[in-house]
């Protein structure tokens, strides 16, 4: 039995899953292809409605 | 560390956030006039500071060039404070020893077009930093234990689901439920789509889970009539029929829901010939009358107006299921389904609203300019493509109404001192990156009480922010930010009690000492926002690193 | 973003992927692909020295293309782990060729050019797959003409066209123009060689070029080799130069993009492509106007929509605020066509289903809201991993089990399981840690009861 949590993709998502695990205290493993983890949203300039810079 | 101000060693950051600063401000002026402020005695700049390189070279500055105190100019505190005093943390400074200044939403922002004005008003945000940098104290950070205990505030299927899931995580859980039985919203409603699951059948079982539970303890016809405390260490009054519990509670979930408005005067609303969709709900759930053959519909009615601006998400859900519905009890029905826009966002329920037109609902978009006029047995309306007016006959009219906050909505908010929105909505903490936490910390939202949500959705958050309550279940404890506010100036306090009063978040309160009535600050609910300081006639209180010393220190620096 | 590269019960693993499962929830094992970066981790500090010095240029994946990247590179400028990645497809030295500049130019001596892929295995109770969405490649719909027409952008490339630190830090300069500014760049730099010949050659005969030419043509110099060459090499430089100062009088009329058109479901609720809605794309589009009427203010958007889907929280409120604020119009109706009209313009053909009438307006840009489409790999890592999809291709769940997936063990999140805002992905992927967590802490129960 293992206690550890993997992720695949370090996109909003996959960012936000592995953040709540490791802040409960369980070990979490991210695996992302790309070469750094953001997604989708790191591409977008700024987010609706606040306009807030998206990373 | 240092104790006389010749010992302190300021290093200064400067950002250029790619060309979001660098585009509009001088950088080589601001990194020269830096260079030349007092105990000033590293400069850098960086094109991210943000980025591993750029936090790589504080700690290394803070190492090889011993500083004692940093400032970073750059973005806003609100997104990077913290990075930039973990960081410091890391390499061995104070994180309390850290100063930010934000000249991309004060200076290149806001003065994109007077570049050279831009230049000028951060050397000064950089200079009164800088100032403000050199007082700056070493603080400890503050812990507090957790209660391992959830209060979840409402027993519809969302509070059901996150009181479930902690429990089944271990926690113990105290529900509270208004009404006699737990089920909430699915005690109204017939079938759920899109698989058309049996809403009460659901209900049933979601309940005997939950009353079955070991972990649960369920309070119906009861509700919550004070709330002492903080995150961690709430004390909650519960107020039901055999009178008033008193428990302690770690966490707390607002899953209130929400209630389908009610369209007095529209559309001849009467209950009868032209009633809700919620009404719907039962007459498809008793079995409808035979002889209704001809059923209009309307979409967006009370919503999407000047009283109402919002969509409400899942109307036009509703309406084609129930549309649907009608269909299969009545197969020569005709349903005409009356919209604006037909909200069928995502799979399923494009999928729905595409087998719902193979199996003959008929859809008429109508302009709210000209709304559809409801008769005794006809509903007239302009029909876009045709160019003209339509009568449709009608035995019954079906309004899709809003979900709308749910009653004492404004009454929880003032007990738990949580906002809510200009819709009667809960509001959370980020509308993107944070849907199901608060602004105040150990309080969570989920369900239509946030906005209005399908089952798929409200399963979704009650499961989301079962998870995001768990996280200070799970640590036990809690660290708090330090920036609070403290009784600098014990023997200037007369307790006269006035910032108790002002405090937003319930974080002073006045107590007899040995030196008489003094306020005492309970740490860890105090977020250092300042009302107390800055109402206190007597400058008894204060806010760490922004104290009154500290600030004057800054305003004569600008005035240089 | 930065606090998933800081935590410390967090291990990053980027530029990885995951080859086998085996096993069962609270039980799996889990082999994981490290591809190799040549580039040591722990020594890069992401300082960027050797992109700079980098000879190749590579169309940037990040921009969308947009802009150019070095065949050594960091995915984008923020980008965690800030370690540099040498792309194997593109890097001279890879490639049998001479170079290593980056070597030579790394300071913290991190690339490593013998560096293999590492297999890693890990044993976890349970996995949750938040794989993501691909963007809808909208030149499969030929009579939007896509990539023939220069000013038909996607809405995420309009996104790096709208980001300051995108390919042209926020101007809403044209494609087709930035065309032809790189056109002028290119012959600005063949003028100024040629120039510079011609410069010697007049200082020879001490004469200006241009005098010479025309006595030349009349046939003064006739025999005359060495002049014959400066007359050859002046013919040629004329070659360069008037088209130069064509398209440098063409580009003075230049100005950034003010009249945009969004085309909503491009992709979605097409039957040919994706009958379902993604749900996003209508507010992606009317953020974009609003966020391009703050950069140029005179900018009118239209909108082309079936159904204006606002559907979350203050987001028909935010429809309403950009027209009245940001001269955003709403028009009901499908596009039929996209042709080129002149100076590059985008020509909008379409059936007003308001005013019952066929439509056709120019514009200066046009934006298309693509689908969310179920990302490519996907497929493959079901099988790895072990779930069904639905017919679409996305992770297959139930509405009463949103975050389960057909295998007990494994959850999804987010557009993987089918397309979603930002707020529900992060709503869902707090449900999917939830589900997660329920199998970690039961094995730490069960660890507790066997202990006792």
């Amino acid at each position: 039995m293992s206690k550890d949590i993997l992720v695949i993709g370090g996109g909003i998502a996959g960012m936000q899953s592995s953040l709540d695990l490791a802040d409960m205290g369980i070990k979490v493993h991210l695996v992302e292809k790309l070469p750094s983890i953001g997604g989708k949203m790191a591409q977008l300039d700024k987010t609706f409605p606040t306009n807030d810079c998206a990373i | 560390m240092p104790d006389k101000k010749e010992d302190i060693r300021i290093g200064v950051f400067l950002c250029h956030c790619g060309s979001n600063i660098a585009g509009y401000l001088d950088m080589e002026e601001l990194e020269e006039f830096s260079r030349k402020l007092p105990h000033v005695t590293f400069v850098l700049r960086n094109l991210y500071t943000c980025s591993e390189g750029g936090i790589n070279e504080i700690k290394k500055a803070i190492e090889e060039q011993n500083l004692n105190r940093v400032v970073v100019a750059s973005c806003t505190p609100r997104t990077h404070e913290p990075l930039f005093r973990s960081s410091c943390g890391e390499a061995g400074l104070n994180p309390y020893l850290f100063e930010m200044v934000n000249i991309r939403d004060q200076c290149s922002w806001v003065h994109m077009k007077e570049q050279e004005a831009g230049t000028t008003k951060a050397k000064d945000l950089i200079r009164m930093g800088v100032a403000k940098a050199a007082l700056l104290e070493p603080q400890e950070p503050i812990m507090s234990e957790v209660q391992r205990r959830a209060l979840v505030l409402g027993g519809g299927i969302a509070g059901m689901t996150a009181s479930l899931a902690l429990a089944n995580r271990g926690y113990e859980v105290v529900l509270i439920e208004k009404e006699e039985s737990l089920g909430g919203m699915l005690n109204n409603l017939n079938k759920l789509s899109p698989t058309m699951t049996d809403a009460g059948a659901l209900a049933d079982e979601k309940i005997k889970a939950v009353t079955g539970h070991v972990n649960i303890t369920v309070f119906t016809k009861a509700k919550v009539t004070e709330v002492r405390g903080f995150i961690g260490k709430y004390n909650v009054d519960i107020e039901t029929e055999s009178g008033v519990t008193t428990i302690d509670i770690g966490v707390i979930v607002v899953s209130t829901g929400g209630r389908a408005f009610v369209p007095e005067g529209l559309y001849g609303y009467d209950g009868k010939r032209v009633v809700t969709q919620l009404e719907m709900e039962k007459l498809l759930k008793d079995g409808l009358d035979t002889d209704i053959k001809n059923v209009v519909m309307i979409q967006c009615v009370g919503s999407r107006n000047e009283e109402r601006p919002y969509c409400s998400r899942i109307c036009c859900q509703t309406a084609v299921k129930n549309a649907m519905l009608i269909r299969e009890q009545n197969p020569d029905s005709k349903v005409s389904i009356l919209y604006r826009d037909m909200q069928m966002y995502g799979v399923e329920n494009e999928e729905m609203f595409r087998d719902s037109k193979a199996k003959g609902v008929r859809y008429i978009n109508y302009d709210p300019a000209n709304p559809p006029q409801v008769e005794f047995d006809k509903v007239r309306v302009y029909h876009p493509l045709f160019g003209r007016d339509m009568d449709l006959p009608v035995d019954l009219v079906v309004l899709s109404t809003p979900v709308v906050s749910q009653e004492g909505a404004e009454e929880i908010s003032q007990l738990l001192r949580v906002p809510i929105d200009e819709n009667g909505f809960f509001l959370e903490g980020h509308v993107k990156l944070k849907p199901l936490d608060f602004a105040t910390d150990g309080i969570f939202l989920c369900g239509s009480a946030r906005f209005p949500a399908n089952i798929r959705e409200t399963v979704a958050q009650g499961l989301g922010a079962a998870s995001r309550a768990s996280i200070p279940l799970a640590k036990g404890s809690i660290v708090v930010e330090p920036i609070i506010s403290v009784l600098a100036d014990e023997d200037a306090c007369r307790g006269c009690g006035l910032c108790v009063a002002l405090c937003p978040y319930g974080a002073l309160e006045v107590r007899t000492t040995e030196k008489g009535r003094k306020v005492h600050v309970i740490d860890v609910a105090c977020k250092g926002c300042g009302v107390c300081a800055a109402t206190c006639y007597q400058h008894a209180l204060s806010i760490n690193s922004f104290t009154d010393n500290q600030i004057e220190a800054q305003l004569e620096a600008f005035l240089d | 973003m930065l606090d998933v590269g800081r935590h410390p019960n967090l291990e990053l693993l980027a530029y990885s992927e995951v080859e086998k499962v085996e096993g069962e929830a609270g039980n799996f094992k889990v082999t994981v692909r490290r591809k190799t970066r040549y580039v040591e981790e722990d020594r890069c500090t992401g300082c960027g020295a050797c992109a700079e010095k980098c000879p190749t240029a590579v169309p940037d994946a990040f921009n969308e293309g947009l802009g150019a990247r070095s065949a050594i590179y960091s995915y984008f400028a923020q980008g965690i782990p800030s370690t540099h990645t040498i792309d194997p497809d593109h890097c001279r030295q890879l490639n049998g060729k001479k170079c290593g500049i980056c070597a030579k130019t790394c300071q913290a001596e991190a690339i490593n050019f013998e560096q293999e892929d590492r297999i890693i295995e890990l044993n976890v109770g349970a996995i949750i797959i938040a794989a993501g969405y691909d963007i809808f490649d909208p030149s499969l719909i030929p009579e939007y003409r896509y990539r023939e027409i220069a000013n038909v952008v996607t809405a995420i490339e309009f996104e790096r066209l709208l980001s300051a630190s995108g390919p042209t830090e926020g101007h809403m300069d044209r494609p087709s123009d930035r065309a032809v500014l790189a056109e002028i760049a290119a012959l600005e730099k063949k003028a100024k060689k040629s120039q510079k010949a011609l410069d010697k050659l007049e200082k020879k005969f001490d004469e200006p070029s241009a005098a010479f030419y025309g006595k030349y043509q009349a046939g003064e110099y006739e025999g005359d080799e060495d002049r014959k060459k400066w007359a050859d090499k002046y013919a040629s430089h004329l070659k360069i130069v008037e088209p130069l100062e064509e398209l440098k009088k063409k580009a003075k009329r230049f100005t950034v993009a003010k009249r945009l058109a969004f085309i909503q479901c491009v992709g979605s609720r097409d039957f040919r492509f994706y009958p379902f809605c993604s749900g996003y794309c209508c507010m992606h589009s009317i953020k974009e106007a609003v966020i391009a009427q703050e950069h140029a203010p005179e900018t009118t958007s239209t909108i082309f929509g079936m159904d204006i889907r606002a559907i979350g929280k203050g987001f028909e409120e935010y429809k309403i605020r950009g027209g009245n604020n940001s001269n955003i119009t709403y028009v009901r109706g499908r596009i039929a066509e996209i042709t080129e009209g002149p100076n590059n313009n985008p020509v909008v053909t379409y059936e007003n289903t308001r005013e019952r009438k066929v439509e056709s307006r120019e514009f200066d840009m046009v934006v298309l809201a693509t689908a969310c489409a179920p990302t490519k790999g996907i497929g493959t890592l079901a099988k790895t991993v072990g779930v069904e999809l639905d017919k679409y291709n996305f992770i297959k769940t139930s509405s009463l089990s949103p975050v389960d997936t057909t295998t007990p063990g494994i959850f999804v999140c987010g557009c993987a399981e089918s397309p979603m805002d930002v707020p529900e992905s992060v709503a869902q992927a707090s449900s999917a840690a939830q589900r997660a967590a329920e199998i970690a802490f039961q094995s730490e129960l069960e660890k507790e009861k066997a202990v006792a």
